[in-house]
C-alpha cells in the first residue's frame, strides 16, 4: 500500500481532514528521522520503538586473496514492533 | 512524541493523539490486506513470512513442529538509511575515517616503518609516549599472538573507544594515537612487520614459479604429442604409398587375363567414344589413332580419391591423369568432381604416350589438361 492510500484510511478513521493528516504525517516523519539521525530511539505509540544501533568496525579476509581490509563502524535502524502488534501480525 | 507533534505541525495535543493512534490502527489494517505499506519519507512496513521449521524438545527428543509465522520488519527509504548510518558522527570518528578508510593492513604497515624510521631520528618524541603506554601496552602483545598479519590492527582496535563515548574529554586521545601504537616498542614492532610481508613475498614467489613449471610441463607436452603424431603420420602416408606401387606392379600384370571380358566391354565402350573423339581432335594425329587399345583396369572411384592419384598409382606419375580424363570423357563431365563408385576406364598407354620427353605427346597431355580444365569450369 501506498502513502496516499494509507492518508485516506488514516484521515477516515481519525475525524480529521486531509490535510491535516498529511500535514501531521510529514512533520512525523521529520520528527522520526530526526531523532534516529541524532542516534537516538523513539517509540511510536502502540507501534513498536526505532532505535539506532552501532555495528562496530571489523576486518574482513577476501577468501581468495587473503587481503585484510578494514569495514568501518556504522549505525543500523532496528525496528521493535511492540508486543500486541507482533501477536496481531503473527497469524496474518 | 504527541506533544512534539502537536506543537511541529501546530495542532491540538487532541489531534495529534487521535491521529496517532489511527495510524496505529490503520498501519495493522494495511499490513494486514497488503502485507506491505510503503510511507514517503520514512520507509516501509513489510511483513514477513516465516516458514514453518522442524525442532526437536531438547528434554525429552521429540520432534515438534513449529509454525510458520509472520514478522513485522521495517526498511528505512534509502536517504534516511543514508544519514541515520553516518548518524552523529562525533569529530573523533570521523577522524578516524580519515586515517583508515577500507585501507590494505599492508599499506599501513608501511606508514609504521616509515613512522619508525623518523622516530629513530627524532628520540625526543619517545619521552612523549609514556603517557599513552598504559592503555595501549596490554594490547600491543595481543596482536602479535592472533596471527601476524593483524599487527596492524591497533589502530582500529584502540580507534572504536571514542565512539561509546562522544564526550570531549577523549577526544584527544586518537589524535595522539597513531605515534604511540609505533612508539611503545621500537624493538619489538619491526619483527611483526617482517613477518606481515614475508608470506606475501613468499606467496607471490610460489605463484610465479608454479606458473612457469605449468607453462614448460605444457610446452614438454606439446612438443612430445607433436613427434608422437607426427612419427604416426608419416608411418601412414608410407603404408598408404607403399602398398599402392605394390598394387600397381601386381595389377598390371593380373588384369589383363583375369578380365578380358571386362575389356573387351570397355573397348566396345570405348571405340564409339574415340571416334567421336578423333572427329574433334582430328590433329593430334598418330597418338589418338591408337590411343587407348588395351584397358588395365576399370576401377570405381572410391572417396578422396582422384584421377591423379590413379595415374601415379597406374602409370608411376601425376602427370598421366589427363588421359584418364580423356578415356572416361563419356562418363566424367567435371573431372575435379567425381561421383564416388563412377567406374573409371584405365587404359593401358603405349611408350610413346608415357614418354614426355617427346614433344608431340607432350603437347598432347597439356591440350588434355586444358581441355580438362576448361570441363572443370563448366
Amino acid at each position: 500500500m501506498l502513502t496516499k492510500e494509507f492518508i485516506g484510511l488514516v484521515t477516515e478513521a481519525s475525524g480529521l481532514s486531509k490535510k491535516e493528516t498529511e500535514q501531521l504525517l510529514t512533520t512525523m516523519n521529520a520528527i522520526v528521522r530526526e531523532n534516529l539521525v541524532a542516534g537516538k530511539a523513539i517509540q511510536l505509540q502502540g507501534l513498536g520503538a526505532l532505535e539506532v544501533k552501532e555495528r562496530k568496525a571489523r576486518t574482513i579476509v577476501h577468501p581468495r586473496t587473503g587481503e585484510r581490509t578494514v569495514v568501518p563502524s556504522k549505525n543500523q535502524l532496528v525496528f521493535r514492533p511492540v508486543a500486541n502488534i507482533k501477536d496481531e501480525i503473527k497469524k496474518i | 512524541m504527541r506533544r512534539a507533534l502537536a506543537a511541529r505541525a501546530g495542532v491540538s495535543e487532541k489531534k495529534a493523539g487521535a491521529f496517532l493512534s489511527a495510524v496505529q490502527t490503520q498501519l495493522v489494517e494495511a499490513l494486514k490486506n497488503d502485507k506491505q505499506l510503503k510511507i514517503n519519507g520514512l520507509g516501509t512496513f513489510k511483513l514477513q513470512a516465516v516458514a514453518p521449521r522442524k525442532s526437536v524438545n531438547v528434554t525429552t527428543g521429540e520432534e515438534i513442529l513449529i509454525e510458520g509465522y509472520n514478522k513485522l520488519a521495517f526498511t528505512p527509504e534509502a536517504g534516511v538509511k543514508e544519514l541515520i548510518e553516518k548518524g552523529d558522527r562525533t569529530p573523533a570518528t570521523e577522524e578516524r575515517e580519515a586515517v583508515d578508510p577500507l585501507r590494505k593492513l599492508g599499506a599501513q604497515a608501511e606508514e609504521i616503518v616509515d613512522l619508525l624510521g623518523d622516530l629513530g631520528q627524532r628520540p625526543t618524541e619517545e619521552k612523549k609516549a609514556p603517557k599513552a603506554k598504559a592503555p595501549k601496552a596490554p594490547k600491543a602483545p595481543k596482536a602479535p599472538k592472533k596471527k601476524a598479519q593483524e599487527a596492524a590492527a591497533p589502530e582500529p582496535v584502540a580507534a572504536p573507544e571514542p565512539v561509546v563515548a562522544p564526550e570531549p574529554v577523549k577526544e584527544p586521545e586518537p589524535v595522539v594515537a597513531p605515534e604511540p601504537v609505533v612508539i611503545p616498542e621500537p624493538v619489538h614492532e619491526p619483527e611483526p612487520e617482517i613477518i606481515v610481508q614475508k608470506p606475501k613475498q613468499e606467496k607471490k614467489h610460489h605463484f610465479v614459479r608454479d606458473v612457469l613449471i605449468c607453462v614448460v610441463i605444457l610446452l614438454l607436452l606439446l612438443f612430445v604429442g607433436y613427434f608422437f603424431l607426427r612419427q604416426q603420420l608419416s608411418g601412414i602416408i608410407d603404408s598408404f604409398i607403399q602398398p599402392a606401387q605394390t598394387e600397381q606392379v601386381e595389377q598390371a600384370p593380373a588384369a589383363s587375363p583375369a578380365e578380358p571380358a571386362a575389356e573387351t566391354a570397355a573397348e566396345e565402350a570405348g571405340s564409339p567414344q574415340e571416334q567421336l573423339t578423333d572427329e574433334s581432335l582430328e590433329a593430334s594425329g598418330e597418338l589418338d589413332e591408337n590411343r587407348y587399345p588395351e584397358l588395365i583396369t576399370i576401377e570405381p572411384m572410391h572417396e578422396a580419391s582422384r584421377l591423379a592419384w590413379m595415374s601415379k598409382r597406374y602409370y608411376g606419375s601425376k602427370i598421366y591423369w589427363p588421359y584418364l580424363y580423356d578415356a572416361n570423357r563419356d562418363i566424367l563431365v567435371n573431372p575435379s568432381r567425381i561421383t564416388v563408385g563412377t567406374p573409371i576406364r584405365v587404359p593401358k598407354l603405349s611408350k610413346l604416350q608415357l614418354d614426355t620427353t617427346n614433344a608431340q605427346t607432350a603437347a598432347r597431355l597439356e591440350q588434355l589438361r586444358i581441355e580438362a580444365e576448361e570441363a572443370c569450369r563448366k
